[in-house]
């Protein structure tokens, strides 16, 4: 049978087994889900090849499923991560209840993203995307916070992306009776120009929403936080690719299709895009600044990252779709990682509020040192990934022309300095508190995975070349012509190199010298001390000081952005949302419960219509 | 005993009145009758739909012998066949729903059974007859039974509700009767292909006043807005199995007979679009009150209430994909409302405040009901791999591919308004910590049973809808083709004069 | 009399009469408050379309349509019969006006028996 068939139904069939298995007993549910993904992600990596297609008719609509190099670069993406997040699962949900359904959406998630990875027609697209859309719903609404209201707003938003989705389908059946991705491709160009504008901005709308562009962002930080850990890493990490997969094809290969007159306004719509993502980027690095919840501030940063790529994608030349694309995967691996560390922190510690938490590095290393190079590696630090990433992108951006682009990416870039040594000295460091005295290190099915991935970070900081070129190969497909590249050299449009592999051998060699030197010299003088024999060297602290740093850590930075800050967009939506309601409540009025009303609208319809009846029926 | 659509109309009518005969030698039977008589329907239904599509003919039965268009037929063709097997279907489904449903139970059973069928026979009498006067008379068969089973538990809130939809279903019934009585003085026949047939020779203002009395009378039973003041009461305050009979059975056939008179019976064109705009309005206002709705029966009626717009709309649009849609449309609301009418229902009697805020996690307690109304909620809104997205979808191209896109936009908006309400119904149920109250009704195994049936058609039907598409297809060429119609029912009608 | 002008009288009459019952049962339902006159009011409703059915029917000067051996002969000569149709109409219509009557008197009934009360300015909790 067709491997791309037998790839969904082994999730989807894993997925509901587990939800039977899971009535004898927990632990089947999450071994069942995370076998079905390990075979499905081995069929994936060796069983695939780019002629494997798969087309059927359902309900009179053509459609056809199939793998390509860019789709690939995403499929692989989703195996693996979601191979090593339902390793990690499997631990870090015990003692949960309602496991049996809580794998069932998981998988269903999962399943639902292969299946958007191999459509190639906008129906199947669309089928799936929405079965990704209510399966992560039903998720967010698992552990029952907020009164559903978080699962709600999610929902709505993912709606109208889905809808919007819908809605360019059936104007793109009108204008060319297909539904099929290469065919929008090859007729874009020909479309009307009202109707260009519209599909192209209700396409990107519908991927906006999921990967979080302002102002369409709103669901996400507080769906991310209010997820189980386990899948938030997939929620943040893997659903908000399938935006990034979606608008890599409409940016990359649809809209370059269009000539003339349409061509400029395709041009207008991107830079707009690109202005959002850079808008996104800094707002959302600034919300991540002054949050004091670990996992708000991860999911603030989420959107700040996914900014970035969104604006890689938009401005369009070769080498910042190539730093999109390669962003997107290194995020995928740390902000999965930084996800289930947070996680682990949340199991072991009780609590992911940093103002509570304090130095976890004793307690938990193995943790601590994932936390650190997934941090890195966000920072944009060499020698890891994000480092590579960070630099093609402005790169890139220096070389088109987008100065202004880059000075607020720089700036979104050192503010994300600002949140990541919060996020490690609120958690990790610190001075050590009776509280967490008694945490203990993960267990070792949590820690494998977040080990994995942070050493994955190194290596591709070391070795880009290796993602480079799948990059690469996607890019072709989508017709952007061929790309040069090396296994660790990187090159920018003036000609300059970066030796990636000499980068990080000076400095390992530098880590490994400084570290033999200062151990071997201060051996005999260093002893162990508390963090608590300094603090306040004897004095008595008075009423208003500030006896740990993690609260109002950035109560400075907080006054400066304040005027910045003042509305959020949120804001603005819940105002529409509660006129909204106002005004349904005053239409349900019509039903006024008296019989005699009704009666009376009868004849009042009765009446209009004979008198109006020339003007209506003829 | 020659398999003819006249067991639809006779069999029900004759066990609902012989009920209280067999109530005298065995109490249990009066519950068994009702179930035998669905059952033979059913296999009845499928015999005939067999012929139909083999021969391409419609079945046409003539009652006592006389020839259309002097006597009333029976006319099963596609159309007509399969709105009479989809309710037979339900009718049969609500039976094994309300074998030992406990509320009525502790009300006569008999009463309840009775009603039952008298409504079976009105709701399949009325899809299947040729004679608009016949229609006529099954309307008021199905009202009566309706009205009373709207009030049947003895509380205060069924008589209300029981009183105003008999108050609105007699506006009905006299609007009704006065466009017939109008009609045949202009074309001397009560016969509807001949009606059909005489109709351009009745003088335009004449026609377009019937056509308005038929409109206001029919509109009332196919809820349309504002004629629909009586459905939400009606629908939330009758049992729970009743609520799904309207929804099924007496629903349908009100936009049945006003489908046939606008499609086969008139001529007028402007009727298709006037069909679009009330549905518009009565989609948009329904959907719209429905957003603030706690009671839980109430917000599934004004549901209903919009999915019949939503049906208007597509009628209106009257292209052959959009019947087809609209058909499609008409089965899966009858399948999925069905569906959440009787989970529904067991939720809110495990509720004793009747509130939606006081079902908060009852899903720990009900995984199954939940379930089921979680399914339901999934598949009325429109999402894939359900039922409800390829009908949904089939209306929206058909909508573009008649340039109607702000139509399109607006089905859309509302359709996030739907989203918004059931998955704030969805999310409650599955959260938070259930009340601890003492009642617990457990659902009976027949409950089980036609809810999972109900289900499984939802799933097979969304994963691989050529299953129906099929009859659907031929069902929406039968209705549009009105001289296939005509020359069908009316074969020998020169043969007979020149006699 | 003019016997023209006494047939235009008496069409009217009886057509004027049937609609003006139409009227005033529609002016009962609408306006009245009390339960038991609604219930009136519908069945005047009918009695007005009945009576309206039956006008239409008539032909002047026909005979009873019934093939009694009088009425045969009458036919031969040339008379018309009445139409039989809207009478078999009339016929049922107040069979069925009949029964929804019945079932809506049982209706007010209970619903007095909960309320105490026949006004239908008092049922009203079910809204919006």
């Amino acid at each position: 049978m067709n491997n791309i068939v037998l790839i969904i139904l082994i999730l989807l069939g894993g997925g509901i087994l587990s939800y039977i298995l899971n009535k004898v007993t927990p632990l089947f549910a999450g071994l069942t889900a995370f076998a079905a993904t390990a075979v499905a992600a081995v069929l994936f990596f060796t069983g695939l090849s780019a002629n494997d297609s798969f087309e059927f008719t359902l309900g009179g609509m053509q459609l056809s499923w199939g793998i390509n190099a860019y789709s690939w670069i995403f499929g692989a993406m989703v195996m693996a991560f979601a191979f090593l997040a339902l390793l990690y699962s499997m631990s870090y949900m015990k003692g949960k209840d309602r496991l049996g359904y809580f794998y069932l959406n998981y998988s269903l998630s999962v399943m639902a993203m292969m299946g958007i990875i191999f459509s190639r027609d906008f129906i199947s697209l669309f089928i799936f995307w929405e079965i990704m859309t209510w399966s992560s719903f039903l998720i967010v609404v698992y552990q029952g916070l907020s009164e559903g209201r978080v699962g709600i707003k999610y929902m709505i938003f993912s709606a109208i992306g889905g809808y919007a989705m819908l809605l360019s389908i059936v104007f793109m059946k009108a204008e060319m009776g297909s539904v099929l991705i290469s065919d929008l491709i090859a007729n874009f160009g020909s479309f009307s120009s009202g109707n260009q504008t519209m599909v192209g901005i209700l396409l990107l709308i519908t991927f906006g929403v999921k990967a979080a562009v302002m102002p369409l962002h709103v669901w996400a930080p507080r769906a991310y936080a209010d997820s189980p850990m386990s899948y938030t890493s997939v929620f943040s990490g893997l659903l908000s690719k399938m935006g990034i997969f979606g608008m890599g094809i409409m940016l990359v290969s649809v809209f370059t299709q269009s000539k003339g007159f349409d061509a400029v306004n395709m041009y207008l719509i991107s830079s707009v895009l690109a202005w959002m993502g850079a808008i996104t980027g800094v707002m959302a690095t600034f919300y991540a600044i002054i949050q004091t919840d670990a996992k708000r501030l991860l999911a603030y940063s989420s959107i700040g990252q996914l900014g970035y790529i969104v604006m890689g994608l938009a401005i369009g030349t070769k080498l910042s779709v190539m730093a999109a694309l390669f962003l997107a995967v290194v995020h995928t691996i740390f902000k999965g990682t930084l996800f289930l560390v947070v996680g682990a922190v949340e199991r072991q510690a009780g609590t992911t509020d940093m103002t509570k938490l304090t130095a976890l590095i004793r307690r938990m290393p193995l943790t601590f040192v994932a936390a650190l190079m997934s941090i890195i590696a966000l920072a944009g630090i060499p020698p890891l990934a994000g480092f590579v990433g960070k630099w093609m992108l402005y790169e890139s951006m220096i070389v088109s022309d987008h100065y202004f682009l880059v000075i607020m990416a720089f700036l979104s870039s050192t503010a994300a300095f600002l949140y990541s040594y919060r996020f490690l000295f609120g958690i990790f460091l610190g001075q050590e508190e009776p509280e967490t005295k008694d945490v203990k290190e993960a267990p070792a099915l949590m820690v494998i995975p977040m080990m994995l991935l942070a050493g994955l970070l190194f290596f591709l900081g070391a070795f880009p070349g290796y993602l480079f070129e799948p990059i690469a190969n996607g890019m072709e497909y989508l017709g952007m012509g061929h790309i040069g590249w090396n296994a660790t050299v990187l090159s920018n449009g003036w000609g300059d190199h970066l030796d990636t592999l000499a980068v990080v051998n000076s400095i390992v060699i530098i880590f490994v010298v400084v570290f033999i030197f200062l151990g071997l010299k201060n051996r005999k003088k260093t002893r162990y001390v508390t963090t608590k024999d300094v603090h306040t060297s004897g004095e008595i602290p008075t009423e208003n000081e500030n006896l740990t740093y993690a609260v109002d850590f950035y109560k400075p930075f907080e006054r400066a952005i304040d005027p910045v800050m003042k509305r959020k967009m949120d804001f603005y939506y819940n105002r529409l949302g509660e006129g909204l309601e106002s005004f349904f409540n005053f239409l349900r009025r019509i039903y006024t419960g008296n019989g005699q009303t009704y009666a009376i609208y009868v004849i009042i319809f009765l009446v209009i219509l004979i008198i109006f009846s020339k003007q209506i029926f003829i | 005993m020659v398999i003819s659509p006249v067991h639809y109309i006779a069999l029900p009518l004759l066990a609902a009145f012989l009920i209280p005969l067999f109530a005298k030698i065995n109490k249990e039977l009066v519950r068994i009758i009702p179930g035998l008589v669905l059952a033979y329907l059913s296999a009845v239904s499928i015999v005939l739909m067999q012929k139909v599509v083999n021969t391409g003919q419609p079945v046409i039965e003539t009652l006592a012998g006389w020839q259309a268009p002097w006597g009333i037929n029976l006319v099963f063709s596609a159309f007509t066949g399969f709105l009479a097997t989809l309710m037979t279907f339900m009718a049969l489904l609500i039976w094994i729903y309300s074998y030992r449903f406990k509320k009525i139970d502790s009300e006569p059973a008999m009463k309840y059974y009775i009603l039952f069928m008298m409504l079976v026979t009105g709701s399949t009498g009325i899809v299947l007859t040729g004679d608009i006067f016949n229609m006529f008379v099954f309307m008021e068969i199905t009202a009566i039974a309706a009205y009373s089973l709207t009030a049947f538990y003895r509380d205060r809130d069924g008589a209300e509700a029981g009183f105003k939809y008999l108050l609105i279903g007699s506006f009905a019934s006299a609007f009704v009767l006065l466009a017939i009585l109008l009609l045949y003085t202009q074309v001397g026949t009560l016969n509807m292909a001949q009606i059909a047939e005489r109709m351009h020779t009745v003088p335009t203002g004449m026609k377009i006043t019937i056509l308005v009395l038929f409109v206001t009378g029919l509109g009332i039973e196919a809820e349309m807005f504002p004629l629909n003041g009586w459905a939400p009461d009606a629908y939330s305050q009758s049992p729970g199995p009743v609520g799904a009979t309207f929804a099924a059975l007496v629903v349908k056939a009100g936009v049945y007979s006003l489908i046939r008179v606008i499609f086969t019976l008139f001529d007028i064109h402007g009727a298709f679009d006037f069909l679009v705009i009330m549905g518009i309005i009565t989609l948009v206002i329904s959907e719209f009150a429905a957003m603030k709705q706690t009671n839980l029966k109430r917000m599934l009626a004004y549901s209903s209430i919009g999915q019949m717009g939503f049906v208007l709309i597509a009628f209106g649009i009257g292209t052959k994909e959009a019947v087809f849609g609209a058909l499609f449309l008409m089965f899966n609301h009858a399948v999925i409302k069905g569906l959440l009418f009787m989970s529904g229902s067991y939720l809110v009697y495990n509720t004793p405040s009747k509130d939606i805020k006081d079902m908060a996690g009852i899903g720990r307690k009900f995984p199954f009901m939940t379930f089921f109304f979680a399914l339901g909620a999934f598949a009325i809104v429109g999402l894939p791999p359900f039922a409800g997205f390829w009908s949904k979808l089939y209306i929206l191209l058909a909508a573009a591919d008649e340039a109607m896109l702000g139509l399109v936009a607006i089905i859309l908006m509302v359709s996030i308004v739907e989203i918004v309400y059931y998955f704030r119904v969805v999310a409650k149920l599955y959260w938070g910590k259930p009340t601890d109250n003492e009642v617990y009704h457990k659902p009976t195994f027949g409950g089980y049973i036609s809810m999972t049936i109900l289900a499984g058609v939802i799933l097979l039907v969304g994963f691989y809808p050529d299953v129906i598409t099929g009859f659907i297809d031929r069902a929406a060429d039968t209705l549009l083709d009105k001289g296939e119609y005509i020359s069908n029912v009316l074969p020998k009608v020169q043969e007979l004069v020149n006699m | 009399m003019d016997p023209v002008l006494y047939n235009k009288i008496v069409s009217i009459g009886i057509y004027g009469s049937a609609i003006g019952l139409i009227l005033i049962g529609l002016y009962a339902v609408l306006v009245k408050k009390h339960l038991t006159k609604i219930v009136i009011g519908l069945s005047i409703i009918d009695s007005g379309i009945h009576l309206l059915f039956i006008a239409v029917g008539f032909i002047k000067g026909g005979t009873a349509p019934i093939f009694s051996p009088k009425g045969i002969e009458l036919v031969n000569q040339g008379t018309a019969m009445v139409d039989p149709v809207p009478q078999a109409l009339v016929l049922t219509a107040i069979v069925i006006g009949f029964g929804v009557t019945a079932v809506a008197l049982s209706l007010v009934i209970r619903l007095y028996r909960h309320q105490h009360t026949a006004k239908i300015d008092h049922i009203k909790s079910l809204k919006w």
